[in-house]
């Protein structure tokens, strides 16, 4: 038997290689016990799932952005972001407004109409909305695994009961009556406002993981845990459901894109947060104060694109996640 | 016969059915050659047109019965069809006599005589006389729901009316009123009672009848111009030739031959349409979008040339503090408020320079003038004075919080804790209010009052200052007099006083004022109403008043409104600016037929 060297081997075989398993690496050179260990270590390392473009580049965006939120009230003065705190409708520097007026370093990314200053906005906002997402993806994803897993693994008249209640809330208007109820409440704070986006993010989430509790109840090793004695809860919870974490990975972060975006949407339509800053916030007074038309393009301009690079964050870990969820979807992309 | 018996319970239905179908088939070709009809207009040159901006949303946009709640007027209606008695003119202070030739009193001011024009003609030839404004009037005492439009206003004051001859109406009142013509009949602020054509109305249910048939020339006007079209979105008039004040030598037809009004949407869609042309009045718009449209076509102008360009609004904003609602209830803390905020800035930031601060509760016009000259000692200043207002906080035994809690806080008798705060409602139908309260609110909060603010919808706002239900409001409710102070001091007089959950009449004193003072300011008031106007024996009491007034800080008076309106003269010149100041600007006012008979064709 011919032992293989590390110079003898072609591009195309390293490649082949990288996607074979440390088992099959180790069956494949049994003599080479250094060199077969060293190169199945770098594999090891560099061969999992978890190591995967988009979630990495996605986390990375909206790490920033988190970044920038934490980091950013210590480097400016994030008071700048109230009413009258600023000189009105100043352009971002490099840049002159519609009355000549040009951009100065002490506002960099411009003002708006009230006084606040862009750059603090974004400092503040751009968390706040991230927050707000995550908050109500949580308590929603949150309600979600726990009525999924009741209804997919315990079934019968409690599966009917929660399919039902799932169903119903999906048919109703939410954004209709989230406009009612923001009307309703006498002070909308972020707590409040993911709260009651929470209110429609559970039923989605229960029924995947309904589906997926009921697909993964009769696998074997659910089986035998059963014969094992174990508990329904110790199952549930201690089998199934680890096997399911990239899964409620990526849900969960669907969860937090679309709380993120009806948040907004309230937010543009004047609905949300009074003193709180946020990016839909300052789209609607953009938009009631006709920023375009004003050519004060930086007003609209600076928080559609942090939204933008927000969902697109989340997009990537949303897919990154799906990847790693799915060997098929990963093989299909490889 | 045997076969007939079975089918004959059979036979009636299908008839029934073959007649029903046939009525559908009638109504559906009468509802097609109506609205043919209806679409069939004479086209007209975009040079003969003029084409408004109808400013907000039409609710019910196929009623025409001015009178009952959620009806609209000001779509062209109140400015081209239905013609008013007299228009005060806001420039010359004058009350201008247009279907009415005058309306004096008697020394007693409680018998006033109406003389309109003899040759008047409703838009189908039948006479405008003292029938029809006898009825209209009538039709209003009779309303016991004091539900339709002016039915309070004139049940208030009127005991009868009757007509002396087709063109002469004796109005007997209840009490002296000497503003009986300028308050109801001269379009003070933006409209007043229509009077109806009594052929028409005569046996209609007036709940109930929406006033809209086309075919028959319904809504009936005596104006120069009918409706010829209405849609949710549009509403056309075409001129008649036939008009009255042609006939009669009033006044030439006016040029323009359709008159379009267009509901717009928000002020981006307005500018626009207004930047291209295809808007010759937008309703009303900010500084930064007046100078982008400005950009785009230099024909548009507005009431003043140059910054700020602007026409003030009556109706001055102002914050009213709950006085059943402790801490409010307390003079000295409404006064703290007031003196905490800066007005400066509020009209620096929130108009953007374009309007100024309120001196006192009145709109600053010249008709104003006198009687805001008389009282210098109890201006309020522009900006603030914060140690005084914070003093005055202090000696009600609140104390600045430390550390995080940078709010005043109090000890209650039970031992726990309250923090200052105060949530002030806004109106959401409008940014204006809401970026007014915006500041208002950073200022409250600097200070040490943990201030917030609420957009509610306008309804609501409106219900909730009218059945107590609030802690502060931005709000304008001190609005009405535009030559004489009697109008916006009656409506803090102690008679509209209401418990919280019963509705102020008209949202008049909704701040819920009451005890000695307000009773003594009553009185006061009471006795300038039924002094003749611009009377010397004004003064005197209307100082006290105010004085009583301010000690109490009623309400907390911010800044005038202003309203810039830009007129595009690309297709007619003649509109009113400050250098052409024949009248006051507003569209949307029944003043505007004053307008319309001036515009000339620009090419």
């Amino acid at each position: 038997m011919t032992k293989p060297t590390r110079t003898s081997r072609t591009r195309d075989e390293d490649k082949l290689d990288t996607t074979t398993s440390p088992e099959s690496a180790q069956l494949y050179d049994p003599d080479n016990q250094d060199l077969s260990q060293g190169r199945t270590s770098s594999l090891n390392r560099w061969d999992t799932p978890w190591f995967n473009w988009k979630l990495i580049s996605g986390t990375a965006i909206v790490g920033i952005i988190v970044l920038i939120g934490i980091f950013g009230r210590f480097l400016w003065d994030t008071e700048l972001v109230y009413v009258g705190k600023c000189p009105l409708n100043l352009p971002p520097v490099g840049f002159e407004n519609s009355r000549g007026q040009t951009g100065t370093w002490s506002h960099p990314f411009g003002t708006e109409n009230s006084g606040r200053d862009m750059l603090a906005l974004t400092i503040i906002g751009a968390p706040n909305s991230l927050l707000v997402g995550f908050v109500a993806a949580t308590i929603g994803i949150g309600i979600g695994i726990l009525l999924g897993f009741i209804s997919g693994f315990i079934g019968g008249l409690t599966d009917d009961l929660i399919r039902l209640l799932a169903g119903i809330t999906i048919t109703v208007p939410s954004l209709l009556v989230l406009i009612i109820i923001q009307s309703l409440v006498e002070q909308i704070g972020l707590f409040t406002m993911a709260t009651l986006l929470a209110v429609f993010a559970w039923p989605g989430p229960t029924l995947v993981i309904r589906g997926q509790v009921m697909s993964m109840r009769e696998s074997g090793y659910v089986q035998m845990a059963r014969l094992s004695g174990a508990s329904p809860l110790r199952i549930m919870f201690g089998e199934i459901m680890p096997n399911l974490l990239p899964y409620l990975a990526a849900s969960f972060i669907g969860s937090v894109s679309g709380s993120i975006l009806a948040a907004v949407g309230l937010e543009t339509l004047g609905l949300g947060p009074q003193r709180v800053p946020t990016l839909g916030g300052t789209l609607y007074f953009a938009l009631e104060a006709a920023a375009l038309l004003r050519n004060m393009w930086w007003w609209l301009g600076i928080p559609i694109f942090i939204l933008s690079l927000i969902f697109m964050g989340l997009l990537l870990i949303n897919l990154g996640l799906d990847e790693i969820a799915n060997p098929r979807l990963r093989k299909a992309t490889e | 016969m045997s076969h007939q018996t079975p089918l004959s319970p059979k036979l009636p239905l299908v008839t029934s059915l073959i007649k029903n179908m046939l009525k559908i088939l009638k109504l559906s070709c009468l509802m097609l050659i109506l609205s043919c009809s209806a679409l069939a207009l004479k086209p007209v040159d975009r040079t003969d047109t003029v084409i408004f901006d109808a400013y907000g949303r039409i609710a019910n946009p196929y009623i025409f019965n001015w009178m009952v709640p959620g009806a609209t007027r000001s779509h062209g209606m109140h400015q081209s069809v239905w013609e008013p008695l007299f228009i005060l003119n806001y420039e010359t202070d004058e009350i201008e006599p247009w279907l009415g030739l005058s309306f004096t009193s008697n020394d007693q001011l409680d018998i006033w005589t109406l003389k309109i024009r003899d040759e008047v003609k409703w838009a189908d030839g039948e006479a405008y006389d003292a029938d029809d404004i006898v009825f209209t009037i009538d039709l209003l005492l009779n309303d016991e729901t004091l539900s339709l439009g002016e039915a309070a206003n004139m049940q208030q004051w009127i005991g009868s009316v009757e007509k002396i001859d087709p063109l002469t109406v004796q109005f007997n009142l209840k009490a002296p009123n000497p503003r009986f013509q300028l308050d109801y009949f001269s379009v003070r602020v933006w409209g007043n009672v229509v009077i109806l054509p009594q052929h028409v109305w005569q046996d209609k249910d007036p709940f109930t009848f929406d006033n809209f048939d086309l075919n028959r020339g319904w809504p009936l006007g005596t104006g120069p111009y009918r409706l010829a079209q209405a849609t949710e979105t549009e509403f056309i008039y075409d001129r008649r030739e036939d008009w009255w004040g042609l006939e009669t030598g009033f006044q030439d037809l006016p040029q323009p031959k359709r008159l379009i009004w267009v509901v717009t949407g928000v002020e981006e869609n307005r500018s626009l349409l207004a930047a291209n042309s295809e808007l010759d009045v937008v309703g009303g718009i900010t500084l930064g979008a007046f100078e982008a449209i400005s950009a785009m076509n230099p024909n548009m102008v507005a009431w003043k040339a140059k910054m700020p360009y602007v026409w003030l609004d009556p109706c001055p904003r102002q914050i009213s503090l709950n006085h059943t609602i402790p801490p409010w209830d307390q003079p000295d803390m409404r006064r703290a408020i007031s003196l905490i905020i800066d007005r400066r800035q509020i009209v620096e930031i929130a108009y953007e320079g374009t309007s100024f601060p309120s001196k006192s509760i009145f709109v600053a016009y010249q008709g104003m003038k006198p009687y805001i000259d008389a009282i210098p000692h109890l201006w309020i200043p522009e900006t603030s004075d914060v140690d005084e207002g914070k003093r005055l906080l202090e000696a009600r035994g609140w104390r600045l919080g430390s550390g995080k809690n940078k709010f005043y806080q109090k000890e209650m008798t039970d031992g726990s804790t309250q923090t200052l705060s105060i949530n002030l409602q806004t109106n959401a139908a409008g940014i204006e209010l809401r970026r007014v309260a915006d500041v208002v609110v950073e200022q409250l909060r600097t200070a040490g009052i943990n201030a917030s603010n609420r957009a509610i919808e306008g309804a609501t706002w409106n219900d909730n200052k009218a059945f107590g239900k609030f802690e502060g409001v931005v709000d304008w409710d001190a609005c009405g007099s535009v030559n004489e102070p009697w109008l916006t001091m009656n409506r803090y007089t102690n008679q509209f006083y209401r418990p919280i959950g019963a509705r102020a009449p008209g949202n008049n004193n909704f701040v819920r004022w009451q005890g000695s003072k307000a009773d003594r300011y009553s009185q006061l008031v009471a006795q300038i109403g039924v002094l003749p106007l611009g009377g010397s024996g004004i003064e005197p009491l209307f100082t006290e008043a105010m004085q009583l007034f301010l000690e109490e800080q009623v309400i907390i008076p911010l800044n005038q409104a202003i309203m810039l309106i830009p007129f595009n003269t690309t297709y007619w010149t003649g509109w009113p600016t400050e250098t052409n100041n024949y009248i006051h600007p507003p569209m949307w006012w029944m003043s505007a037929h004053r307008v319309i008979h001036n515009l000339k064709k620009a090419r």
